[in-house]
């Protein structure tokens, strides 16, 4: 029988401890704007101007083929337009052109030789013509001064 | 005898749907953006249909409608470029160097780099262009 002038002491149960979620809300916050700030969100791509050649028996610049091969120059002037054999080329007739040549069996090689005046999209739109014709062997060459 | 009507309690509005929500969008933002050195100059890359996807990294060099040069987001001297570069090359040399240029840039300024990045050591290099959305206009 318990003796009624001893009183049990209880400890009471400690408030179970919330972990707070506004450090990580801050956290996120922090991060979100970082994110949004420092990306940029242009879509880019890329055309290869120097590739990596594993095969030295392509180093020569031939494209490895056996068969003969048809070179065609394309010279772009300062107003970037593409011309070949004195005739200047809109990109679907140069793409047709391509399409011509090629159809003719032979690997086409294609040479542009552009003018230093000639803007970036000029070069491009001709590269991207061949490219849609289906060209796999284009370079393009540079004069340089001679020493 | 009066009864008093309880007083009802506004529930706490829960945080749980904003830390969703900011989640979401954190995530959205981490994969939609790429994390590239932004040229200190406008640069608005050529159109071209037929490019390939770009993978982020190596080393991007900027060229503004004048001429000027960045690398990795840094105003260089044409002069400087190679001193610049060179040791950039030398830690990575499978390093992907990626040339972004204005469209409307002349390629005096352009198709030099190209040459001096390849006697460089670098063994990849691409021309930056933007998928194109309609014709060119010439």
């Amino acid at each position: 029988m318990q003796d009624p002038s001893i009183s049990i002491l209880k400890r009471h149960k400690p408030p179970r401890a919330l972990i707070s979620l506004v450090p990580m809300i801050d956290v996120m916050l922090i991060l979100l704007v970082f994110f949004m700030v420092t990306s940029t969100y242009l879509n880019l791509d890329m055309i290869p101007a120097v590739e990596r050649v594993d095969d030295a028996s392509t180093s020569d610049g031939s494209s490895g083929s056996t068969g003969t091969a048809t070179t065609i120059m394309i010279r772009l002037g300062a107003d970037g337009v593409p011309t070949t054999q004195g005739r200047g080329f809109d990109l679907p007739a140069l793409e047709a052109l391509f399409l011509e040549r090629m159809a003719s069996g032979d690997d086409l090689r294609v040479l542009v030789l552009p003018s230093g005046a000639a803007d970036m999209q000029a070069l491009v739109s001709v590269m991207d013509a061949a490219t849609r014709a289906g060209v796999t062997n284009l370079r393009v060459v540079r004069l340089e001064v001679a020493e | 005898m009066k009864l008093s009507r309880p007083v009802t309690r506004q529930p706490p509005e829960t945080i749980v749907a904003l830390i969703d929500v900011v989640f979401f969008l954190l995530v959205f933002f981490m994969l939609i953006g790429r994390m590239d050195a932004t040229a200190p100059f406008d640069v608005a890359p050529p159109t071209a249909a037929t490019g390939a996807n770009m993978p982020a990294g190596g080393i991007t060099i900027s060229v503004s409608e004048g001429g000027n040069i960045a690398v990795d987001g840094v105003l260089v001297d044409r002069n400087a470029l190679d001193d610049t570069v060179k040791p950039l090359i030398a830690q990575d040399a499978n390093a992907l160097v990626r040339i972004n240029a204005h469209r409307e840039t002349e390629l005096r300024h352009v198709l030099p780099l190209v040459n001096r990045m390849e006697a460089l050591g670098a063994q990849d290099v691409v021309l930056v262009v933007t998928p194109e959305t309609s014709p060119p206009s010439q």
